[in-house]
């Protein structure tokens, strides 16, 4: 049946299919509010009053001992023309690029290949058994990881290099992490091998509510794979998408294990990224006013980005309804 | 109007939430003063002379006070340093603890009130008769938080200093004999790079690198050099001629393949094992190397100090001190005492560390005879220059980026020392 339901002051027609009963959306009791009470009195405490404390130290100046000297917007000033924090966020679009964009897109070309070719003609099976191989770096410690991989990309007999000697490729040897054209470069590879299982899992599972007939009436159609994943599996999982590129954005910006063990910033700066930058004020500079105003800067930043990807998805589903309606 | 059953809900929601709210906002309490514990944390690893020594001490405490009992914790250097400020406002402050010596670290403690002054112990126990004037600069500061005058917030048991580790057998293959002179130590690793070997095991990403340029610049520097710099009793040029020496020498080692290129995002473990693997015949680092090479070098292998050097990198090691805030003061200062005494600095000293107060008769190793030796010749001549990241909180990181750029030579030697000249002006204090 069809229902209409007020969002946002705009009218939109739901289906809902209960088995032909006929239900109304019940509002939320207010009692309801009463078991939300604990979880809204932890993120209280444990997100939203360390981030107003944070927020209220980084206009001081402060040395994380003794007493806070207040220094109104000094920080902030400074930050505008602290060359290494804006080279720090340069380096954080990359890191979007390795840690959102690239998986999202080799993550659903993975996830269509593996539910549409290896799952049929393989078996579901090896098709989980592959998705599992895919997911495992995202089981790893990053610490673990990271040291697996600084001994990849070692110079000197990192097995990179080796491999590129043994297979006759001795010039494209690099030192991988430790020169500043390549490093971030190399990180950014670490990052997409770290992150590909996230967005293939939730992809997959997404591709599992697709409806069948979709794809047989156009495969009756005439269509190929590659127009079925264009204008099937794509419009089907973009919720899914949505929140794949909104997750794996925020875990870029605020990426900082995958930094601290490879290259901590370095060579020379070249890898340093905003949470390592204000690690390293707050602890090895204790300047942790200054600190404070990166790390609100960055948090203002990524709450911003979240809100307007909830925006559009919302409003992306909003629009898919009436559509469908 | 609420129910009873509603209301029970409420109130046991507010219950839950209030308990949160307590446990977030309080902080435990680690128990009145009692006489019998003594809470004591440090860094060193088990097996490394300090680690033995300090376990060896802690017997001895124990029996000395029967009935007191010793909650160690082993903590990491990291997790020390990084959140000692807290740790020491608050109610968990240990009774005694070991940390980091320098402006930054315990200067910046002890200006923050956050330390025991042991002025008064320090000349009641004679800890200052045992400590040479060198070791003994990072024990006191000032109210400003600076090294080497004032009172003493912290005791060091060791010391440390750097030094020319080198691989005798391949010297020896070479036909290279121990260089006791710079000329004689540039030869030697001329030939090395003749044989397609780079001489100098070095690690870009952390301090090896910036040793390397300290001594450099050493070499050509005084104590009133060392005093500016460290001690802020003047201006720091990095743009003099020992400064200028120890990059340009640095880059041109670079170039002539004394230090690999490839060393940028090499970690100092990394150094150190391409020494004991005897792939880089020598290794410019601290004494705390020395006990893991005894143990683990398979080669013959020797040390000396930088050649036509009067200056060397080194300092009175990690110092014991006692928070503020510590409940059982008497007690630490019982086992700092005994961490002083002859046996454990004995034990010391023949585990490979740099005791301070030994009975060099009692050393039987005969490396660690040479260790003892060589220190010995340093602090003689009032030798020890410190270490090049201690003058600014976060210059190691200014350092190791700064080096590294010199290293790949994206950075020429002059817009390298300004860049070192910058950092430090910003944070070292207004003289």
């Amino acid at each position: 049946m069809t229902v209409t339901v007020e969002r946002g002051g705009r009218v939109v027609r739901r289906h809902h299919r209960h088995h032909g009963r006929t239900t109304r959306p019940r509002r939320p009791h207010s009692s309801y509010a009463l078991f939300l009470l604990p979880g809204v009195l932890a993120f209280l405490v444990v997100i939203v009053v360390p981030f107003l404390m944070n927020t209220g130290v980084s206009f001081t100046d402060w040395q994380g001992v003794g007493s806070p000297t207040w220094s109104g917007l000094a920080n902030y000033r400074e930050l505008t023309h602290d060359s290494e924090f804006w080279a720090s966020f340069r380096h954080s679009l990359f890191m979007v690029v390795a840690m959102a964009a690239v998986p999202t897109v080799l993550g659903l070309v993975l996830a269509a290949a593996l539910f549409d070719f290896v799952g049929k003609h393989f078996g579901t099976k090896i098709a989980a058994v592959l998705r599992a191989c895919f997911y495992l770096p995202q089981v790893l410690p990053i610490a673990v990881a990271g040291i697996v991989w600084s001994w990849i990309l070692a110079p000197d007999n990192g097995s990179l290099n080796a491999l590129l000697k043994a297979v006759g490729l001795g010039s494209l040897q690099r030192d991988w992490l430790g020169d500043p054209d390549f490093a971030l470069y190399s990180v950014m590879g670490v990052m997409v091998w770290v992150q590909i299982g996230f967005p293939l899992v939730v992809f997959m599972a997404g591709l599992q509510r697709v409806d069948p007939q979709l794809y047989e009436a156009a495969e009756l159609d005439g269509a190929g794979w590659w127009r079925r994943f264009w204008h099937i599996t794509l419009p089907q999982i973009r919720p899914e998408i949505y929140v794949v590129l909104l997750w794996c954005t925020i875990a870029a910006l605020k990426v900082f294990g995958a930094v601290y063990v490879l290259t901590k910033g370095g060579p020379g700066g070249a890898t340093d990224v905003p949470s390592y930058f204000s690690f390293t004020t707050f602890f090895e500079k204790t300047q942790v006013g200054y600190g404070a105003a990166i790390s609100t800067v960055l948090t203002v930043i990524i709450l911003v980005l979240a809100l307007i990807g909830l925006k559009l998805q919302t409003r992306a589903e909003d629009a898919e309804e009436g559509l469908r309606a | 109007m609420l129910t009873t059953r509603r209301r029970a809900l409420a109130t046991a929601a507010v219950a839950l939430a209030g308990s949160l709210l307590l446990a977030s906002c309080g902080s435990s309490d680690s128990g009145s003063p009692d006489g019998k514990t003594l809470k004591l944390w440090h860094y060193e690893a088990p097996d490394s002379a300090m680690g033995v020594a300090w376990n060896e001490a802690i017997k001895e405490f124990e029996a000395k006070h029967p009935g007191v009992k010793v909650k160690f914790e082993e903590k990491g250097f990291e997790q020390i340093q990084k959140t000692a400020p807290m740790v020491l406002n608050s109610n968990d402050a240990p009774d005694i603890m070991e940390y980091n010596k320098g402006n930054a670290t315990a200067g910046l403690l002890s200006k923050q009130g956050l330390l025991t002054d042991l002025t008064a112990e320090a000349t009641k126990r004679g800890w200052d008769k045992k400590l040479s004037a060198g070791v003994r600069t990072t024990s006191q500061y000032d109210t400003n938080g600076v090294m080497g005058s004032g009172k003493w917030y912290g005791v060091p048991n060791y010391a440390e200093y750097t030094m020319v580790f080198y691989n005798k057998d391949l010297f020896k293959r070479y036909g290279i004999a121990e260089p006791t002179t710079l000329d004689q130590l540039t030869a030697a690793m001329d030939t090395f790079v003749s044989k397609g070997i780079t001489p100098l095991a070095n690690a870009g990403a952390e301090y090896v690198a910036q040793q390397y340029l300290y001594q450099l610049a050493l070499s050509q520097a005084d104590r009133s050099w060392v005093d500016k710099y460290e001690l802020y009793k003047g201006k720091t040029d990095f743009h003099d001629a020992a400064w200028t020496y120890a990059a340009t020498t640095f880059a041109d080692w670079v170039k002539k393949g004394y230090i690999s290129k490839k060393s940028t995002s090499l970690k100092a473990e990394d150094a150190g094992v391409s020494f004991i693997q005897g792939k880089s015949p020598i290794l410019f680092s601290g004494s705390w190397w020395y006990g893991r090479f005894q143990t683990e070098n398979t080669f013959d292998w020797g040390t000396f100090l930088w050649p036509g050097s009067n200056l060397t990198l080194g300092s009175g090691g990690n110092l014991w001190v006692v928070p503020k805030g510590a409940k059982n003061k008497d007690l630490a200062y019982d086992f700092i005492d005994i961490t002083m005494s002859q046996k454990i600095q004995n034990l010391l000293g023949n585990k490979g560390g740099v005791p301070v107060g030994a009975d060099t008769a009692a050393i039987t190793d005969p490396k660690a005879k040479t260790l003892i030796a060589d220190f010995n010749t340093l602090s003689g001549k009032d030798g020890l220059a410190f270490y090049p990241d201690w003058p600014v909180a976060g210059f190691y990181d200014v350092l190791v980026s700064e080096t590294q750029k010199l290293i790949t030579g994206s950075e020429k030697p002059d817009a390298y020392l300004s860049a070192l000249q910058t950092a430090y002006d910003k944070g070292a204090p207004k003289t």
